[in-house]
């Protein structure tokens, strides 16, 4: 059901309220990128002066060149048989051509230049928030690597995830460019409102008569639009993850023969879906047609106006008719009625994206659970000195999962840590790395607290191979250097090599660069576990701690592994969780734990022939593996 | 013979979409004709503003006349709304029409198909096809239509234009068709680098992802920080991937408005040349401008509308992909359609399967009478399951022939064979609704009475009523998550409820603690006694009494009989047993 849930947790929208402080918190991540929002917020307003001149220069172009009233005074006189006006006209259709060609190329330049700018202009937008959110990104990685494995158990890995991917980029999306378009649109407004009322108040208030309706209307269709949007989301959202879960338990729907039924249920999903869609479609199909007529409605007017102040002898527009300026108020109104229209909707934009940076944030304030002291030194040179004093742990409180180990290892020690499922072993070796920090006792390496240690550090000395091989998609070699630029390549070779891994990756396909696949898919159980050992010898640390996997393994490779635990004990404290006979027999020490407390210490043979808990396990779990029984 | 449950014709993705959109060609030619219709009406729209012109460089403006255009203007622009609010009702509901035909036909095709299907095929990539390329064939036949009819009036317009003056038509037409051009290719390179984006999206979530399950090693070996400087790389490249993308739609509007300015431009300088020379009036020159306008945003739409088809059609093909694969287990000419399990024996003839070329099962015979208790043990990965899946016929045999009730499964109706089959799954896969749609998921029509004993025999009844909502409480995301163990119980009441012939255990009760176990079986055994029993186990205690108990080992059975023959033999059968004494002696230590 897991991937299920993810579809619903990515696909619903939230909003939540302004929160001031939010906000001053966001846009502490521009901050540092000021000057190119100054930069790109003054050419917003160069592109928007630019856009609105160009009706101006249109309207030049006509009434002073194409509709010169002078030049057409000539014509009509040439036209009535005046010819001395013949050369007179020729001459001034020379001028006017020459003026309108002028006029035209300043128009081409204006309109390259506006468009190369506001080109700028977005990309730099663009940039900046892109940058900010990298910052953000990164910030909330790097807080979760902080975080401790009870956080991680806690927190299902698909949220943690939304919070870096998903969430980051919403903010991108509705913040920075939000912000940015708001002011963008406001500045086209106020330009174009300017030059309409300063050239012809009167004639500007007439056109932009409908311009509240337009407004209004938006207001309206958003509300409706909006809303209708975000359940179609929901809608969505659940017709997919219908479809989702009956792709995984399509078994249980054939085998209990529920495809109609399920496939009514999908169907009503999905005519939901359908209706929905259809009252989105109706929305636009009634707004659409309305701010066309009200566009109209402004052309209309002027016709009928500026016609009506002709007739009674007012000159509006110039002496024979000025269509230039009528095509410029034309213009001038195309271009104001976009930003006003989504001008509505950016506010809904904003509180969804608060409800994505409220997430984001309440992540990056959860404190590290497991801190260090501050301090604390790092770790250098340790013998390899383990004790583990009157250790008390739990993982949910009151059920104690450890009870009261007292157990000490000397320097280069090998010992075995035996036990039945939830006997505590996996605990045991949890809390000497630190990866939970015990409720009472102290857990000490080389006689010192683990939690007076700097974590990071402790952790790089205590080589850990866990029983579930994790490996990350990626190369043979990038496996076993984890990201450790210090690790030459021969030295990784070497360690395969030593480990018994060189001869299989030899074998791969392209060798030690061999992509492993998701979560190292393309490589056995066996190669696995001889990848991991690999891994563990070429970060040479001076305390091993080794699951041994359980699963069965082909007895060749079986071969192989024992011979490199063998190999890998040598020279350091090892402390094994052993599931494996010849593992038993090599260690020092063999530790007996059962429900949460060593019950019995001892090498194998006098184990054995105490006849006790140890006896009862090797009968249980290594009998079949002892070639030399009986 | 096989029938399909949808009309795609696999290969040829146009044809497909032409097939799904057929029911709704009334619509398309209503809403066609209404386009015409405006788009004539609007086409007024220069004539208009000509003969204002025309009517102020005369000096013949009267009232009347002046009142007239406005209701010209007005009237044109109620009647093109009237008509697009139709039109878009008409086209875009259609599509929405047809885009739900085709998801239900997606969906009913792929409950069609079998087992070996859904091993092959990734849930992601199925999800992917009913989502992403679902939604290009949609705007394919939505937009794309509509906006197909709507070129009607490039034509129409280009006549008027050249009514107007053909030679200043002639001297434009050149760069005309470049507007589409550019549109479409800006528009494919803005989506090629949207999937860049895209992929590079799926990168970044997959390294946090990874990161996130690997916490331990990335803990263990202290590399926190290197993880963290190796996710900066990622991000930075995904940024810029973003920035690329923002680069060529930072360009891709600029430019359009450019083109589209520079085509009036170029419009006012030439017709402006021409009436200055005397050889273009000034009204013809006005109505030339305004259609002008009228005919650039069409070309502009027609470059996005290729655009839309060529995705359409890729994302067609790619579902049909999926429409094109066939079950390879069905019912077919010699089913015998009328046949019911009425006793629920089941016969192994020599039965062998394999997989991916994998040999799984090797020459099983075996032989279960009506209503006996049959158990299956042997190691992980010897082929248990596999037993089951054949008799439910999840998989066809490679040789032999499996028997229900006398009759090869390959000629019994899926319908019936499953209906005779209560089935009790490994993992257990719960449907995120409520508790008791999940317990009668294969009996919709229970009783609460028939609810009560399932959930008594399956020991749910206390975990229900400790629930706040009871039986109706909802599971998953929405609701609460049971233990894996109460998950089982609940599985185990999902089969029971459905009174089936053949009761199938599948390691049933793996996460179920044993004195549960005990209580549950103690109830099962009352409902196993009246039908054919399957139980697949790993605890002796709970095979130990089957009529018959068979030992798989490696695909083959090793060893069968009762429980005290199967000791007597002292092979693998008791060995397992010994160890599980072991371990009841080591929970008691």
């Amino acid at each position: 059901m897991s991937q299920t849930e993810a579809y619903h947790v990515e696909d619903e929208v939230q909003q939540r309220a302004y929160d001031a402080q939010l906000m001053r918190r966001l846009l502490a991540y521009v901050r540092p990128y000021r000057t190119f929002m100054v930069a790109a917020v003054l050419l917003l307003f160069v592109s928007a002066l630019f856009s609105s001149v160009v009706p101006l220069l249109n309207w030049r172009a006509i009434s002073l060149y194409i509709n010169n009233p002078a030049r057409i005074e000539m014509e009509h006189r040439v036209q009535s048989g005046d010819s001395a006006a013949a050369p007179a006209l020729r001459d001034q259709a020379a001028t006017d051509k020459r003026g309108l060609y002028k006029v035209v190329v300043l128009i081409a330049v204006l309109m390259v230049a506006e468009a190369v700018i506001r080109f700028a202009q977005m990309l730099i937008v663009a940039w900046l928030g892109q940058k900010a959110m990298l910052k953000m990104r990164v910030e909330i990685f790097s807080h979760l690597q902080k975080m401790s494995l009870r956080f991680l158990d806690r927190n299902p890995v698909g949220r943690l995830v939304t919070r870096v991917t998903n969430d980051v980029e919403k903010l991108q999306e509705t913040i920075i460019s939000g912000i940015v378009q708001v002011i963008n649109d406001l500045s086209i407004v106020f330009v174009i409102l300017g030059f309409m009322l300063y050239n012809n108040w009167r004639l500007a208030l007439i056109m932009l008569s409908p311009i509240p309706f337009v407004f209004v209307t938006g207001v309206v269709f958003r509300k409706y639009a909006r809303d209708s949007y975000l359940e179609i989301r929901r809608r969505i959202a659940r017709l997919n993850s219908c479809m989702q879960e009956n792709v995984s338990g399509m078994r249980i729907v054939s085998i209990f023969n529920r495809e109609a039924l399920r496939f009514e249920q999908y169907r009503r999903f999905n005519a939901d879906h359908r209706d929905e869609w259809f009252s989105q479609v109706r929305y636009y199909a009634i707004y659409f047609p309305i701010v066309d007529f009200l566009g109209t409605l402004s052309v209309a007017l002027i016709i009928l106006y500026g016609g009506h102040q002709i007739l009674r002898g007012q000159v509006l527009f110039g002496a024979a008719a000025d269509i230039g300026m009528f095509f410029a108020y034309v213009q001038w109104s195309e271009r104001l009625y976009g930003p006003i229209r989504t001008l509505a909707d950016r506010y809904n934009l904003l509180l969804e994206a608060m409800a994505s940076s409220e997430r984001v944030f309440e992540l990056l304030d959860t404190p590290e659970d497991i801190p260090n002291r501050p301090g604390a030194p790092a770790v250098s040179n340790l013998r390899g000195e383990v004790q583990f004093n009157d250790i008390w742990f739990a993982y949910e409180p009151g059920q104690w999962v450890l009870k009261g180990i007292q157990l000490d290892i000397r320097p280069g020690e090998r010992v075995a840590i035996v036990g039945h499922t939830g006997a505590g072993k996996t605990s045991l070796v949890n809390i000497l790395s630190r990866f939970y920090d015990v409720q009472r006792g102290s857990v000490c390496v080389d006689g010192i607290d683990v939690r007076d240690y700097e974590k990071t550090s402790l952790r790089r000395n205590i080589g850990v191979v866990l029983q579930d091989v994790f490996l990350f998609s990626g190369s043979i070699e990038q496996n076993i250097r984890l990201s450790n630029p210090d690790l030459p390549s021969d030295k990784i070779r070497a360690c395969a090599e030593y480990v018994n891994a060189g001869k299989f990756i030899e074998r791969l396909p392209s060798a030690y660069a061999y992509n492993v696949g998701e979560r190292g898919a393309n490589l056995s159980t066996g190669q696995r576990q001889l990848l991991a050992f690999a891994r563990v010898l070429a970060h040479n640390p001076r305390i091993l701690v080794l699951d041994e996997a359980t699963s069965s393994i082909d007895p060749e490779s079986e071969a192989l592994i024992q011979d490199a635990i063998a190999k890998l004990m040598q020279d350091r404290t090892s402390i094994v969780i052993a599931h494996r006979l010849s593992t038993v027999q090599h260690a020092d020490r063999i530790v007996v734990m059962h429900h949460g407390e060593i019950r019995e210490i001892g090498t194998h043979q006098q184990l054995l022939a105490r006849r006790g808990l140890y006896y009862t396990l090797y009968r249980l779990q290594y009998k079949d593996q002892d070639i030399s029984r009986p | 013979m096989y029938r399909p449950e949808h009309k795609a014709i696999p290969g040829r993705p146009f044809l497909t979409i032409l097939r799904y959109n057929r029911p709704y060609l009334k619509s398309y030619l209503i809403g066609g004709i209404l386009s015409v219709f405006f788009v004539v009406i609007g086409l007024g729209l220069p004539f208009i503003v000509r003969g204002v012109v025309r009517s102020f460089t005369e000096g013949q403006v009267t009232m009347r006349l002046l009142w007239l255009y406005f209701a010209a203007l007005i009237a044109i622009a109620v009647t093109t709304g009237f008509a697009r609010y139709w039109e878009r009702m008409l086209i875009i509901r259609a599509s929405r029409k047809c885009e739900y035909d085709l998801r239900n036909d997606y969906f009913r095709h792929i409950q069609t198909l079998s087992q070996d299907f859904f091993h092959r095929t990734q849930t992601g990539d199925l999800m992917a096809r009913a989502t992403n390329d679902l939604n290009y064939v949609r705007m394919f036949i939505g937009p794309g239509i509509m906006g197909t009819i709507d070129m009607i009036q490039l034509p129409l317009t280009l006549a008027i234009l050249a009514w107007f003056s053909s030679r200043l038509l002639l001297y434009t037409l050149i760069p005309l068709p470049f507007v589409s051009i550019i549109v479409y290719f800006i528009i494919m390179y803005m989506h090629r680098q949207s999937q860049r984006v895209q992929a590079q999206y799926a990168d970044l979530t997959a390294q946090v992802q990874e990161n996130l399950a690997g916490a331990r090693v990335v803990q263990a070996y202290g590399i926190g920080e290197r993880e963290t400087e190796s996710f900066t790389a990622e991000s930075e490249s995904y940024m810029r991937e973003n920035v690329k993308l923002a680069a060529v739609m930072s360009l891709a509007w600029p430019l359009i408005g450019l083109i589209v300015g520079l085509m009036i431009v170029l419009v006012l300088w030439l017709g402006g040349f021409m009436v200055i020379n005397g050889v273009l009036a000034l009204d013809d020159f006005t109505g030339f401008v305004v259609a002008m306008l009228l005919l650039l945003w069409p070309l502009v739409e027609f470059g996005w509308i290729l655009t839309l088809y060529q995705r359409g059609i890729v994302g067609m093909a790619r579902m049909n992909d999926i429409f094109r694969e066939k079950p390879s287990v069905r019912d077919d000419e010699d089913t015998q359609q009328a046949f019911t399990v009425t006793r629920g024996g089941i016969r192994f003839d020599t039965v062998s399967f394999s997989y991916d070329s994998r040999a799984v099962l090797q020459d099983l015979d075996f032989t279960i009478l009506p209503g006996q208790t049959v158990a299956i043990v042997g190691p992980t990965g010897s082929g248990k399951t596999t037993v089951v899946s054949l008799i439910m016929r999840e998989y066809d045999v490679n040789a032999g022939t499996v028997f229900i009730d006398d009759l090869d499964v390959r000629r019994i109706p899926l319908r019936a064979l499953r209906q005779a089959v209560g089935y009790v799954p490994q993992d257990t896969f719960l449907f995120s609704e409520s508790i008791r749609e999940n317990i009668t998921f294969g009996k919709p029509d229970a009783t609460d009475e028939q609810i009560r004993y399932a959930c008594e025999v399956a020991q749910l009844t206390e975990t229900i009523d400790a629930l706040p909502g009871g039986i109706d409480t909802l599971l998953g995301e929405r609701g609460v998550n049971l233990s894996g163990g109460q998950k089982q119980r609940l599985a185990i009441a999902r089969a029971v409820i459905a009174d089936p012939k053949i009761l199938i255990l599948d390691d049933a009760m793996s996460s179920v603690d044993t004195q549960t176990e005990e209580k549950i079986l103690e109830r099962l055994r009352l409902v196993m006694e009246q039908r054919t029993s399957i139980i697949i186990s790993h605890r002796i205690s709970t095979v130990r009494n089957a009529d018959l108990i068979l030992v798989v080992d490696d695909g083959r059975i090793v060893e069968r009989g009762s429980h005290e023959s199967l000791l007597a033999l002292r092979g693998l059968y008791a060995d397992l047993h010994e160890r599980q004494l072991l371990e009841e002696e080591l929970e008691h230590l």
